[in-house]
């Protein structure tokens, strides 16, 4: 029986659960020193002077890393900074061999400040004569640095709490349009104009990016906490000009990245030179607060959107402008989400003016579903708004607008290779029982209003070209060598099991080998954007697709006929037509050593990325080497769907809403780990309902310093905050492009999960969309009770 | 070459001293104690404690007897992970905000980042190592984590466990809402509640079937 | 110097087995002495290094102050007692359910584990400029961040307000008020008895401290007289989230019904104020009434009657008003 689609514990469980498993701040090295971190007060600041020598003389300080001796990015981001451009940028470290002595010295160092001016929210920072959050500019077009304002008469002419829509040139930094936008809205006969608020929320992962190097015999060790294992690697090495060989990446177990630990963290360079100033092991542990700070945080949102709606529910033409909170070295989601925007509606008309603002706030990455949560979170429930002025089922819409597999979405007309999110609406109008619960949309319990909510949310799930990595051992066992990075999704493993099916062996036959970069590992992609399931089953397939051709080849010149006359499952490869005139694949990798050339490493296909030529060349000779690139091909990118619908119930005295009910449904192509799958899609749907409902980033707007930044603060949601009835469903339609079907999944179910509880919400509210989040007790009490908002319009990060 | 005059290591040399001194006599320069905070003011008294007192305690971990090193102000997560070699117990905040640091001190789950190890010397400590068998049979609870492929990135899982063998000794037939109240101390930010719970919900079972 | 918020700074550490021993340690050090029960209120100021006492008192072996006593006429509790112990003891859950049902909500069930009574009451607020190391008046500064126009105060006092506008996060506090307790606070110069209500200070009388206690001075026990026994309660608590945080408003009463009359009743209030509030007004409204929902909001009302928000805490009032009414119809949620 095939591995993809059963229930496999994953093999890195067990030394989980005993503690066995050492993610980075577990490591120790003899002699370890302690690095500590001095952060910037400001949000915005030019150090002037530092003096440390109080500092470097107390006992057991050893050394001090300043900006200075760190690589220098041009206007980009650094680990350590003399211009620092958010409260909690890093200035400088010191070591000591001590936790509690290194704290101690940070404090006896002082660092004189110029404080400069600074800007927290997009909005303010186009406002006229605002300042800009850096010295060149406030926004990127192209390469070059501008400073994009808009106009006293530009928010003049806004209506009352709308974010302006200028017109003109030069008002944004990307702009694109589909078809003609005034047409489609001349067409409509309903046009919704709504400004909306999206506030930036921290990753937070349980586990904060720490590290520890060391050098040895010139090479540098360092265990850190990624995402993605080689990419990483690689990364590092760039940045800090080694060769790739001189860098040893240890990083079995990452606790978590969401997208805040792709490539690692820029702060693991810390660690890496200063072990090698004062040459001594450096653990530089990273405290819960320092990652509000440097652990990266999705970013915000101020948009306005016009949509146009024909009286049948078709959108005929959408406006989106969306300033983005870029922080000091970004750009912001909004282009991403546009385009997720243009793919979930398939407007035939579509404008997009997007400016990323960069501000003094902390640095933004991609947050599991960039861009494309937040706007399926913002957009789903005027969709419901639009549905009751025209008295049409609210679900019946989202399936009028949603695209089929001939879509071609974004300002490029991109394509896909598989689309079946009508399925999926279907299936979890069917699961959810829609219609019934429906009906019960605004009922009473007590003081319990009755919502019912879905959202249909789509992302990236797969890429194509990476490299698959095996052996075949002596002993019969199929090693599988995996570039990726364990961040929990559990794909190191799952990934596997495309080249143990191939081969027809059980899973106690597969060994994988991943964490470690010294171990001979493949190029690979790097663990984002939802693509490694998709993009390393291929891999895995190429691999044992090469294995097999191998294999047989091997016993055909042993036993005769033709390598194709032979098969391979449980162990062997045989004759198709006499099944025991066969080897044992033990046998075979015994053969293949004996064999040498393509069978065992020394030849190899040259298509191979350098990283799987380099670690196909370590392992030659050690059994039955099999090494081959995805060149399967393809039209069209991949994109993965999850529909979640909610109920929720509203108390209307106080403010706070119950999940109720769950159900998501996803089109992610073939399941291949069912249990771990569902826990995917309820992960990401709860990690959504966090941001909807409660995760906060608040800044004191005199100041520019973080307030929501411990875990209590930021509210991120908890075991009882989170529905307790749920289910989930696949359409499980293959993937036509890819021979194992699979896409991925981690990324959709955010979106889902977010705009099924603002879409639900909304209909608590007896419709009523406030197009902001969170949706706080405190905003939604406000809004029942008709008081004051607590928060203006366009307040972000409030 | 940097424009910022750094003193105190040995290899600076001084840069563009008179610009810097020009910036700072024109006031324009705010010292990090000038922003918004009472500067700390590190007592004289304090330094000179700092030095003295490391007391040699006997704490039980696990069943053994450890002897250990520990400072006034040293907490037990701090103990176990850096003097004991037991790093199974996280720090996921350090701030009783998590979770992930949860251990067993005399049966009761408590965050161990929250008591200073001299507050618990006479103790007995249970950290996650401490589960499993001598001959590495896993506890019924970690079993049943196991069997349901509980946990994703799992950081928060030893602590998460801590808490379930707690509940299952004080619970032993718990309703799911009751086993996500025992848990309630617990953050998971892959949010694997979902699957967190079903394998309490066998934990209990197991350690039913093992009563 | 620069800041940094990690590693607790080195201090003398004592560990009295008596409360005597306790008190003598706590006049020698005076200001530079913390008195230590649970820390889950200390650890946070000490982790953060804005208070770096001399000499901490860790009170973890003065078995004296734990456990709960039935008593001739009511419950004594050891200030040392666990918020666990509290929320799950038999007499208690029987006869005080008010204050079980405060405890079993505060924040996780760890930090219950080892948080004490009086830590909960006695502990400091959690206003973020306050808890920040900002110079405000609490912290002997001389101004107010988070009444500033433009400061971030959703979680900060509609009422009771003089120059700090932080509120009480003790949840034990309004169901001790409620059932009428008295705490026991030992010094050299022996034990004195303040009224649950009267423990906590107003800003307006000394803005830098959150209860009466001086130094020198420590919390022994906590006496609930049996007056309230068996009676009518009522605690709900609405947070953020359904663990870890504090009360953004909750409500504790107790009642005497017969005869479908109230005959006596207390109600106190916390999220509200820089102390839990007494809501005599809504008490005065009630008693000797049939409850009714309508009823129920003029005492609601009554409350908040000269409440005052800040820029972004209005829906207190609603929410406040709406407790008190939910107090009275009984609604447990």
């Amino acid at each position: 029986m095939a591995l993809i689609g059963q229930d496999i514990s994953p093999p890195d469980l067990r030394a989980k659960i005993t503690g066995r498993a050492k993610y980075a701040e577990d490591f120790r090295a003899d002699g370890m020193v302690f690095a500590k971190l001095l952060a910037s007060p400001m949000p915005h600041c030019r150090v002037i002077r530092i003096d440390a020598s109080a500092a470097l003389a107390m006992e057991g300080v050893v050394g001090i890393l300043t900006a200075d001796e760190v690589p220098q990015s041009e206007g980009g981001e650094q680990c350590l900074t003399n211009h620092p451009l958010y409260e909690g940028e890093a200035i400088l470290a010191v070591a000591a061999v001590s936790e509690t002595i290194a704290a101690d010295a940070i404090e006896r160092i002082r660092v004189d400040f110029e404080p400069l001016p600074f800007i927290l929210n997009p909005l303010d920072g186009v406002r006229p004569g605002s300042p800009d959050g850096r010295p060149e500019g406030n926004t990127q077009v192209a390469r070059d640095w501008v400073s994009i304002k808009w106009t006293e008469e530009d928010f003049a002419n806004a209506p009352e709490g709308s974010m302006p829509m200028p017109e003109g040139e030069g008002k944004f930094d990307t702009e694109w349009m589909v078809g003609d936008v005034a047409a489609g809205f001349a067409e409509a006969d309903l046009i919704l104009d709504e400004t909306i608020v999206h506030q930036s929320v921290t990753h937070h992962p349980m586990e904060p990016r720490s590290a520890m190097a060391y050098w040895q015999n010139g090479k540098l060790y360092i265990h850190t906490s990624t995402q993605s294992l080689v990419r990483t690697q690689q990364a590092l090495a760039n940045q800090l000009d080694l060769e790739l060989d001189d860098v040893v990446m240890i990083g079995e177990f990452c606790g978590g990245g969401f997208g805040s630990k792709i490539s690692g963290s820029i702060i693991q360079q810390v660690p890496a030179l200063f072990s090698r100033k004062i040459n001594r092991p450096v653990m530089l542990r990273i405290t819960r607060a320092e990652e509000n700070y440097l652990g990266r945080a999705r970013p915000g949102m101020q948009a306005r959107v016009r949509i146009g709606f024909r009286a049948d529910g078709r959108i005929t033409a959408i406006d989106l402008a969306a300033l983005g909170d870029g922080g000091p070295y970004a750009r912001g989601d909004q282009n991403g989400g546009a385009n997720t925007a243009s793919l979930t509606y398939t407007p035939p008309n579509m404008r997009f003016r997007g400016l990323g603002v960069r501000t003094n706030t902390p640095p933004k990455a991609a947050q599991r579903g960039p861009g494309g949560a937040q706007i399926i979170g913002m957009l789903e429930p005027l969709m419901d708004k639009a549905a009751r002025e025209l008295g049409l089922d609210r679900l019946g819409l989202r399936r009028l607008n949603a695209p089929d597999a001939n879509v071609a979405y974004g300002p490029n007309g991109s394509t896909l290779t598989s689309v079946f999110v009508k399925e999926a609406i279907d299936k979890g109008r069917d699961l959810f029982e829609w219609d019934e619960r429906i009906a019960r949309s605004g009922q009473m319990n007590g003081s319990k209003r009755t919502g019912i909510g879905v959202g249909v949310s789509p992302f990236a799930a797969g890429s194509r070209g990476f490299d698959g990595l095996l052996v075949i051992r002596t002993d019969g066992k199929l090693q599988v060598q995996q570039g990726l990075g364990n961040l929990g999704t559990h794909s190191i493993a799952d990934t596997a099991r495309a080249a143990a099916d191939v081969l027809g062996l059980e899973w106690d036959d597969v060994e994988v080998v991943w964490g470690d970069t010294s171990r001979h590992l493949p190029w690979s992609s790097v663990q984002a954007g939802s693509q490694t399931t998709h993009a390393h089953t291929r891999a895995n397939h190429a691999a044992g697709l090469d294995a097999k051709e191998k294999l047989q080849s091997i016993a055909a010149m042993d036993l005769g006929g033709r390598p194709e006359d032979y098969e391979t499952s449980a162990g062997r490869v045989y004759r198709r037509s006499n099944p025991s005139q066969g080897m044992t694949l033990s046998r075979a990798a015994t053969r293949a050593i004996e064999l040498g050339g393509r069978y065992s490493g020394y030849e190899l296909n040259e298509d191979l990325n350098a990283m799987t030529t380099a670690s196909a060349t370590a392992l030659a000779g050690q059994g039955l080497v099999a090494a081959a690139r995805d060149n399967f091909g393809g039209e069209g990118g991949l994109q993965s769907w999850v529909v979640g619908f909610a109920e929720v119930e509203l108390d209307t005295e106080t403010g706070k809403v119950d999940v109720v009910h769950y159900t998501a449904i996803t089109d992610c192509g073939v399941v291949v780990h069912p249990r771990n799958l569902g826990a995917q899609i309820y992960g990401g749907s709860f990690q959504g309902m966090g941001i909807a409902m409660s995760q906060k980033w608040v800044f004191d707007p005199v100041w520019g310093v973080s307030f929501a930044k411990r875990l209590y603060t930021a509210r991120p949601p908890g075991i009882l905050d989170v529905p307790m009835d749920v289910q989930w469903a696949a359409v499980e339609i293959p993937d036509p492009q890819s021979p194992v079907g699979a896409k991925g999944i981690g990324e959709p179910c955010v979106g889902a999960g977010s705009a099924a509880l603002t879409s639900a919400i909304a209909d608590a509210l007896e419709g009523k969309c406030l197009c902001r989040t969170p949706l706080t007790a405190d905003v939604l009490l406000a809004e029942i009770e008709g008081r004051v908002p607590a928060y203006g319009p366009l307040d972000l990060h409030v | 070459m940097s424009d910022v005059e750094i003193i105190g290591t040995p290899e600076r040399t001084v840069t563009r001293r008179k610009f810097i001194m020009g910036v700072i006599a024109a006031g324009a320069t705010t010292s990090s104690v000038g922003y918004l905070f009472q500067g700390p003011q590190p007592l004289l008294g304090a330094l000179a404690v700092q030095g003295s007192v490391e007391r040699l305690i006997t704490l039980n971990v696990n069943g053994q007897q450890r002897r250990v090193d520990v400072m006034n102000q040293e907490t037990l997560a701090f103990t176990l992970r850096y003097k004991l070699g037991l790093t199974g117990t996280k720090l996921g905040c350090d701030r009783a905000e998590c979770g992930a640091c949860t251990v067993l001190i005399d049966g009761v789950p408590s965050y161990a980042c929250s008591a200073l190890t001299h507050s618990v010397r006479t103790s007995q400590i249970t950290t996650i190592e401490g589960l499993e068998d001598s001959d590495g049979t896993l506890h019924p609870v970690q079993q049943a984590v196991l069997d349901e492929g509980g946990f994703q990135c799992a950081f928060c899982a030893p602590g998460f466990i801590m808490s379930m063998v707690a509940m299952v000794e004080s619970n032993p037939n718990p309703t799911r809402e009751e086993a996500a109240q025992a848990l309630s101390g617990n953050l998971c930010r892959c949010a694997d509640y979902n699957k967190i719970l079903t394998s309490a919900m066998r934990a209990a079972e197991y350690s039913r079937l093992q009563a | 110097m620069a800041v940094i918020r990690d590693m607790i700074p080195a201090f003398e550490l004592f560990q009295p087995t008596s409360a005597d021993g306790a008190i003598e340690l706590l006049i020698r050090y005076g200001e530079d002495g913390w008195v230590l029960g649970g820390g889950m209120d200390s650890f946070d100021w000490w982790k953060e290094r804005i208070k770096r006492p001399t000499a901490v008192v860790d009170l973890a072996n003065v078995d004296e102050l734990k456990g709960v006593r039935v008593t001739a006429d009511g419950v004594e509790i050891g200030a040392m007692t666990t918020l666990t112990e509290i929320a799950t003891h038999p007499e208690l859950l029987a006869n005080y359910g008010v204050l079980t049902d405060a405890a079993s909500h505060i924040a996780t069930p760890q930090i219950r584990n080892r948080g004490t009574i009086a830590g909960n009451l006695v502990q400091d607020t959690r206003c973020w400029y306050y808890r920040g190391g900002w110079p405000c008046y609490r912290a002997g500064g001389n101004t107010c961040y988070a009444s500033a126009p433009t400061a971030m105060n959703r979680e900060h006092a509609i009422m009771g307000t003089s120059r700090c506008v932080a509120v009480s996060p003790s949840d034990s506090a309004s169901a001790l008020i409620v059932l009428d307790a008295q705490f026991v606070i030992q010094s050299a110069r022996g034990d004195r008895v303040v009224d649950a209500e009267d423990f906590f200070m107003r800003p307006s009388v000394d803005i830098e401290r959150m209860t009466v206690l001086k130094p020198g001075e420590l919390l022994t026990a906590i006496r609930i007289p049996s007056t309230w026994a068996g009676a009518t309660f009522y605690y709900e608590k609405v947070e953020d989230r359904k663990s870890w945080d504090f009360a953004l408003m909750s409500v504790a009463s107790a009642m005497r019904i017969s005869g479908g009359v109230i005959q006596d009743l207390r109600m106190a209030a916390n999220g509200a104020a820089p102390f839990p509030v007494r809501l005599e007004d809504s008490e005065a409204i009630l008693r000797g009434q049939s409850p009714s929902d309508q009823l129920g909001l003029q005492a609601g009302e009554a409350a908040v009657r000269n409440a005052q928000p800040l820029r972004h805490n209005d829906y207190k009032i609603p929410l406040m008003r709406n407790l008190v009414r939910r107090a009275v119809r009984g609604t447990e949620v």
